[in-house]
Formats: structure tokens, sequence, C-alpha cells
């Protein structure tokens, strides 16, 4: 059979995803800026990147043009937020910042990329609930927007604390693992008996999280054994996690030292503190932001299986020349 | 002891002191948590089916099997016949052994059987097989501006397959045994 065939049809699939994911992206922005945010360009390339324990920046090295200094290693970003918050600190109210985010060593089976498009937005004095209805409100936007309507968001979306949903599919009481809290045990409770029964057609809310689970987040003001950070499901695949941010410089920097200790702990890189982030905390005041997966959201407005089928070239196939070595 | 990154659709672990094989496996990475594999695992001797996850830095017992060359015969009241290809002996695998890929044999198909004890434990199919459609709605003009990519069709073992719009009745397409999803055109 011809290969003309087959590269047509390969096209056929992709150029019309690739298409649909330029929609989503200009979709965005008009929502955004019909809202009065303003669209915020942060570096890609930094001295310190995050240092969650389980997400590993790619590094490499920077030099200035007859510069004196010797070379300097850099990272690419794992996510925007530093920079933003930065930003809240110095005096924007309301600002999203759409581009891609890299992150190594994550499986390639189709749910990751090392190289993806991220959505982060972040707006002043709103709560974590405000925050919700507005992703929902922006979701519902841009799929209006652009004249679809995806089986993924034809019901009501739900909200469900993590508690309710230890509750309602283990009959378990969160609380009770809240004292000596076990993260792997967490996690395989909720990747075996929670995640893969999140409906696929309705848009799920999960919030209020162990304050383990959330580095960045404020504790809950009524509980603080949990805290203000939510994420949400959209056709089974988890799309965004948002926080009400945390802005005690102590604490965070007393959860930042925690994270260093597990890296160093389960022999990973390390690096100092963002100092300039820290103090920018407390400057930034009470404020609430999100993450979202944008090459995700596209995977359910085109009902795609793989984020490879979204997206021009997958890794494997950018990569193939240095895989076959 | 192996690595949870080895887990792949067919291998066998030996977990709680029961052989149970892996039937789906799936990479998750939540980002704020370390990675895992969650899978799904039936067990060897009853059938029965558990959701497992496990953390990939922990230890498993993947336990070595015996991997033979066999040609799928017939189905009957006891099961599904195959034939090792260089022996010449049958075994029989029961239905609720060989699940849901049951949908994938014909006669003559050359398969993977692992074998543990002399016993067969699991049933390994060529990771693509070719299907020819006998039964789909033509593509409709507009489908891909209301963001129909996909439609469905019914293939000649019976199964209906997810397939892209431009596909039509009498055309033969490769299917993904271990997703049970549309490759390409043949």
């Amino acid at each position: 059979m011809c290969d003309a065939l087959r590269v047509t049809r390969f096209a056929f699939m992709k150029l019309k995803n690739i298409q649909t994911r330029s929609e989503v992206v200009t979709s965005i922005r008009a929502w955004f800026d019909a809202k009065g945010f303003t669209e915020v360009h942060t570096p890609r390339l930094v001295g310190l990147p995050g240092q969650e324990p389980h997400l590993e920046p790619f590094w490499m090295e920077v030099q200035e043009q007859g510069g004196t200094q010797k070379t300097q290693n850099v990272a690419l970003i794992t996510s925007p937020e530093y920079a933003m918050k930065r930003l809240l600190a110095e005096g924007m109210e309301k600002i999203y910042d759409v581009g891609p985010c890299f992150r190594n060593g994550e499986p390639w089976d189709g749910s990751h990329d090392p190289e993806f498009l991220m959505l982060e937005w972040y707006q002043k004095s709103i709560s974590l609930s405000e925050l919700m209805d507005q992703t929902e409100e922006m979701v519902r936007g841009v799929a209006e927007r652009m004249r679809i309507a995806p089986s993924a968001l034809s019901r009501s979306w739900r909200r469900m604390t993590v508690a309710e949903a230890f509750r309602e599919y283990l009959d378990m009481d969160l609380e009770s693992m809240l004292e000596d809290f076990d993260e792997d045990e967490f996690f395989k409770l909720f990747l075996t008996h929670i995640e893969p029964k999140l409906s696929k057609n309705q848009p799920t809310f999960l919030y209020r999280y162990p304050v383990q689970l959330a580095s960045l987040a404020k504790p809950c003001d009524d509980d603080p054994r949990f805290a203000e950070r939510v994420e949400l499901y959209i056709g089974g695949l988890e799309i965004a996690n948002g926080f009400e941010e945390l802005t005690d410089e102590d604490e965070q920097r007393r959860r930042f030292l925690e994270e260093q200790k597990t890296r160093k702990e389960s022999g990973k890189k390390t690096w100092p503190l963002d100092e300039s982030f820290l103090s920018a905390l407390p400057k930034m005041g009470p404020t609430a932001g999100i993450a979202f997966g944008v090459d995700r959201l596209v995977m359910v407005f085109t009902g795609s299986k793989s984020i490879n089928d979204v997206i021009p070239f997958s890794a494997r196939e950018r990569f193939s020349n240095e895989m076959k070595d | 002891m192996s690595s949870p990154s080895e887990i792949k659709k067919g291998i066998v672990i030996k977990h709680n002191n029961d052989l149970w094989v892996v039937s789906e496996f799936q990479h998750i990475n939540p980002g704020k948590g370390a990675a895992f594999v969650r899978t799904k695992m039936k067990n060897v001797k009853n059938g029965k089916s558990l959701d497992q996850t496990y953390k990939v830095s922990e230890n498993i017992d993947i336990v070595p099997m015996e991997y033979r060359s066999m040609q799928y015969l017939f189905h009957d009241t006891t099961g599904h016949t195959f034939m090792d290809t260089h022996t010449y002996d049958q075994i029989v695998m029961a239905d609720a052994e060989v699940g849901d890929d049951a949908k994938y044999l014909s006669e003559g198909l050359g398969v993977i059987v692992a074998m543990y004890d002399g016993r067969p434990v699991a049933l390994q199919l060529p990771k693509k097989l070719t299907f020819k459609i006998i039964e789909t709605e033509p593509a409709v003009k507009g489908d891909t501006a209301s963001g129909n990519v996909s439609k469905e069709a019914k293939v000649d073992a019976g199964f209906v397959v997810h397939v892209p719009i431009f596909i039509n009745q009498g055309d033969s397409v490769v299917v993904n045994t271990d997703t049970g999803a549309y490759v390409e055109r043949a």
C-alpha cells in the first residue's frame, strides 16, 4: 500500500485536531481578555525552578556573549507559578499565562508529553469556590465559542471534597488517615478506587485535600488538617490543579525545606530556595489560582485517547534518533 | 525482585501467594505524588479480577513463564483449544481465562501462550490484527464541524470498533488488541 495515502490519512486526523487546539487557545485568550485579565509572558528559562519532590525539571547551560562568568546551570520551568506570584506581589490583580511547560521523566504512554501547553491564572481576593465557578465558566465559554458540545461536558458539574469521595467510593473515613498520614497509602487508595470511578460524563471538582498534599495552598480556616486545593477531572482525565494560595512566607519556607529533604533522601538533585519568591508571598495577599492542562482539554474536545493525537509530533517521534543509539 | 515499571500486559505477578495475570496497566504521575502503576489483574486459578496500584519504587515479584507458540483451533463447551506449533500438543483454556480477548480469535491465528507449571495461564495475541468492516454508517457532512471525528463500525469477527469517519463498509482496518482501538486502514 502506498505511503502517500498513509500520510494523507495521518494528516486528516492530526490536522483537524491541531486546528481544534489552535481554536482552543484563541478561545481561552478571548475569554480571559473579556474578563479583564492581563496575559503575562513569564520566562521559560529560570535559575531556580520549582522543587516539588516528584517533578523533574530539564537542566541546561546559559552563557552571555563575551561574559566573564563561567556558564551557569538553568532550568526550563515546570510551571510559571513563581514568576506569576511575584507579578501579583508587584501589584498585578488578574493575570493569565498560556505557554509550554517542561517536565522530565514522565511516562510517554499518551497521558504526558515532556513539553506540554499549560494555562495558569490567578485572581486576587477570590475564594476556592469562586475559582471553581470561574474554571467551569471558562471551559463552558470556550466550548460555546467553538460551537462544540463534547459528551464529557453534557452533565452538570459535580463538586465533592476528598473526604466525601473516600466515603462514597471506599466507605472510608479519610480523617482516620490524617493522624499518621502516609502519602503512598493515600495515593494507592485514591488511584485504585476513586480516580477510575469518577464519571466520564460529568466534570468533577475534588477539593479540600489533606494539607500534606498541598505544598503551595493555604490551610482551611475551619480545619488546618486540610488545605484549599482543588483538582478538576473531565472525561476521567486530570485537567487542572488549583489553590487558595499560601501567603505565609515562614510556612512556605518550612514546606519547601521539607520537600528539599524528600528530594535529597530519594537521591534527587536539589538547589537553593527561591528567596525572591518567598519574600514576595506576604506582599501578594489573598489570591486563588489554578494550573490547567490545555492539551488535555483538547483531548476531551476531540475525543482523543492520547496526547499524541493532539500535538504535532510525539516525544517518541521527536526523539527517535537518540533512542536508536 | 522486579520493578513495577516492568509491568506489561500478560505478565504474571505473585501477589499474596497467588498468581495474577496483568490484563490492563497504566502509568500514573500525579505530579503532587510519586509515580505509580495502576493495574488490573486476573487470578490465574479462579479468574477473579483485582485492581492493584504499585508505587514505581517498590519491589514486586514477576514470575518467569514458559512462552510457547500456539495456533488457535476451535471453541467448544470446554473452552478454547490451541495447538503447540512445535510439539502439536493441544491445550484448552477456559472461557474465563481467555476473557474479552476471545473476540479476536479466529481459526489458525498464531498466538503465544504463557505456561506455568505445565498449565496455560495467559494468552498473548499479536499486537495488531486486521478485520473487515461489515457494517457502518456513511460519513455525514458536518460531522467534523460538530466535533465527531469517529463513528462505530462492526467488523467481520462480530465486535464493534471506533473508526475515523472516512472508513467505509468493506474496508479492512488494523485493530490494536491491547486497547481495542483502531490503528489504521489496512
